[in-house]
């Protein structure tokens, strides 16, 4: 289960400005990549400014680069308690939308998961990074307020993927792999557990991505309540799988730019095939990309992905 | 160690920075001098921060936040150090390449080396070619930082570095690189002089290109 769109872009020759801006366009480049490559699951787009966006943060769009908040929005306990929520639909969110309910549509019996940020990293888009990260010690209680407005978007554009049938959503919140793991389970778990108990249920499931969490971080990471877990290659996935019970899923950890990037077809083969061998006796792990896959990504890297998983029959 | 100067490694690698001020201008009034006050106090202090980094003790908020410490007491110190001629290990011109705004990366490694005592000259983000070969022109920088957080954008690392070779100053300064994409062998393949996968290693690649003492 690679997390990528915009390497369908490859096939369908559409531009990526194309694909965050036009719902048929992002459609087509899933639809291209379940196709070409048998795909499990059809996920949207990992367009992580579309729900800052829609709080009002600038936004830089370009043919051949995924979208950049530019930025701050707010800057002071005042401003962000000023800060009014947006409504799912919104801006862009209504293109990651529309898409999801489209796939839908077509895409029979395959599951599709709608892409959404986490509410820390949501909380890094509006407020900065480096200086939401600040805030998490010097004053948390400002930062806690910021988290709630995130999550109380988040929670309504979840909502409306569940309202177009997705199976569920998968939500990125690379940011957290920054706080510590006491920061992590005060700002990003408590958060996404209440987004995990207010929209999961028995058609509907909350993929948590986390692609800068490492080992350290895991038990607090799993205090979000999610069905299943989906890591990056700082995390120790052996360690990973041997730390948490049989019913707890996680996925991943291919480095999706040293690997499926930047790697030859026959070096994709090998680290694919490692990571298979290494995981082979865990029936809840699931081979993926640590993160998504980069525009412009050799379709032979994917192929050679799908055909070494695909030999295993896993 | 003199109780000033443990009182400014302290603030600093507690990332207070109201008090690494207070204790920098407190240690000064009491004649502690101030290239002493640098080294083993402020500099000391970051090394720390750094190993703690390193050992999964300090995470990036901790990291900032020392950071910011170390900042706010060098703001008392820099115009005294100058006034007596104590030079940085180095001097460092840092920005990220074209088309790539995420600073962080680079915010932390600018932090990082100035707490290793380097003088940082940072040119921001979405640098383009021409504003590299001008900053090195106007502050002759010993070491010059690039990073990228895309691969969209990586490539423009050895687009600006075909730039600087072109323009005749590739060979005046050493190049560093970073980024989330960013790869040992991919330094070695444009060849950049070092490449650190974090802040805190970024300090010592830095310090070993200057010839210092690690």
């Amino acid at each position: 289960m690679p997390i990528g769109v915009y390497a369908g872009l490859e096939i369908t020759g559409a531009t990526i400005k194309d694909a965050v801006t036009s719902a048929p366009a992002q459609t087509d480049a899933v639809l291209a990549l379940h196709e070409r490559f048998n795909t499990r699951v059809m996920l949207t787009a990992m367009d992580l400014s579309v729900e800052a966006e829609a709080f009002g943060s600038k936004v830089r769009l370009s043919v051949d680069e995924i979208p950049t908040i530019i930025g701050r929005l707010v800057t002071t306990e005042s401003e962000i308690e000023s800060l009014l929520c947006p409504s799912a639909g919104d801006r862009r969110t209504t293109v990651h939308l529309e898409t999801a309910g489209e796939l839908v549509k077509l895409s029979k019996d395959i599951p599709v998961l709608g892409g959404v940020i986490g509410p820390f990293s949501l909380a890094g888009r509006l407020f900065g990074v480096s200086e939401a990260l600040e805030l998490s010690l010097t004053e948390p209680e400002i930062l806690e307020k910021l988290l709630k407005l995130a999550t109380r978007f988040l929670l309504s554009y979840i909502k409306a993927f569940r309202d177009q049938g997705a199976a569920g959503v998968i939500m990125a919140e690379p940011a957290a792999g920054l706080l510590s793991p006491r920061g992590l389970g005060r700002f990003s778990s408590p958060f996404i557990r209440q987004i995990a108990e207010e929209t999961q249920n028995d058609h509907f499931s909350l993929v948590l991505h986390n692609c800068g969490a490492k080992i350290a971080h895991l038990p607090n990471i799993l205090e979000a309540g999610a069905e299943m877990y989906h890591f990056g290659a700082p995390m120790d996935i052996d360690k990973a799988l041997a730390q948490v019970s049989k019913d707890v899923i996680l996925a991943g950890n291919l480095d999706p730019t040293s690997v499926f990037h930047s790697s030859t077809p026959d070096e994709v083969a090998e680290h694919t095939q490692s990571l298979i061998n290494r995981t082979a006796s865990f029936k809840n792990f699931i081979i993926s990309s640590g993160c998504d896959i980069p525009p412009a990504t050799p379709l032979k890297n994917l192929e050679t992905f799908y055909n070494s998983v695909n030999l295993k029959n896993i | 160690m003199d109780k000033n100067i443990q009182e400014v490694y302290d603030s600093v690698l507690n990332g207070n920075m109201t008090e690494t001020k207070q204790n920098v201008q407190t240690a000064l009034a009491s004649n502690v001098p101030a290239e002493e006050l640098l080294n083993n106090g402020l500099i000391a202090a970051m090394k720390e921060v750094g190993q703690l980094f390193e050992d999964g003790e300090y995470f990036v908020p901790e990291m900032l936040i020392s950071a910011r410490a170390m900042q706010a007491g060098m703001s008392v110190l820099r115009p005294i150090l100058v006034a007596q001629d104590i030079k940085p290990v180095g001097k460092v011109v840092i920005g990220t390449v074209k088309g790539d705004l995420h600073d962080i990366g680079k915010n932390l490694v600018s932090m990082m080396l100035e707490g290793s005592g380097f003088q940082m000259i940072d040119i921001g983000t979405d640098v383009a070619p021409e504003k590299f070969l001008e900053a090195i022109n106007e502050h002759k920088p010993d070491i010059v930082g690039m990073s990228a957080l895309l691969t969209t954008t990586m490539v423009n690392i050895p687009k600006t570095i075909t730039y600087l070779a072109e323009q005749g100053v590739r060979n005046k300064v050493k190049i560093i690189i970073g980024g989330a994409p960013i790869s040992q062998k991919f330094a070695d393949e444009i060849g950049a002089d070092g490449f650190a996968p974090d802040a805190s290693q970024a300090a010592a690649v830095a310090k070993r290109l200057m010839g210092v003492a690690l």
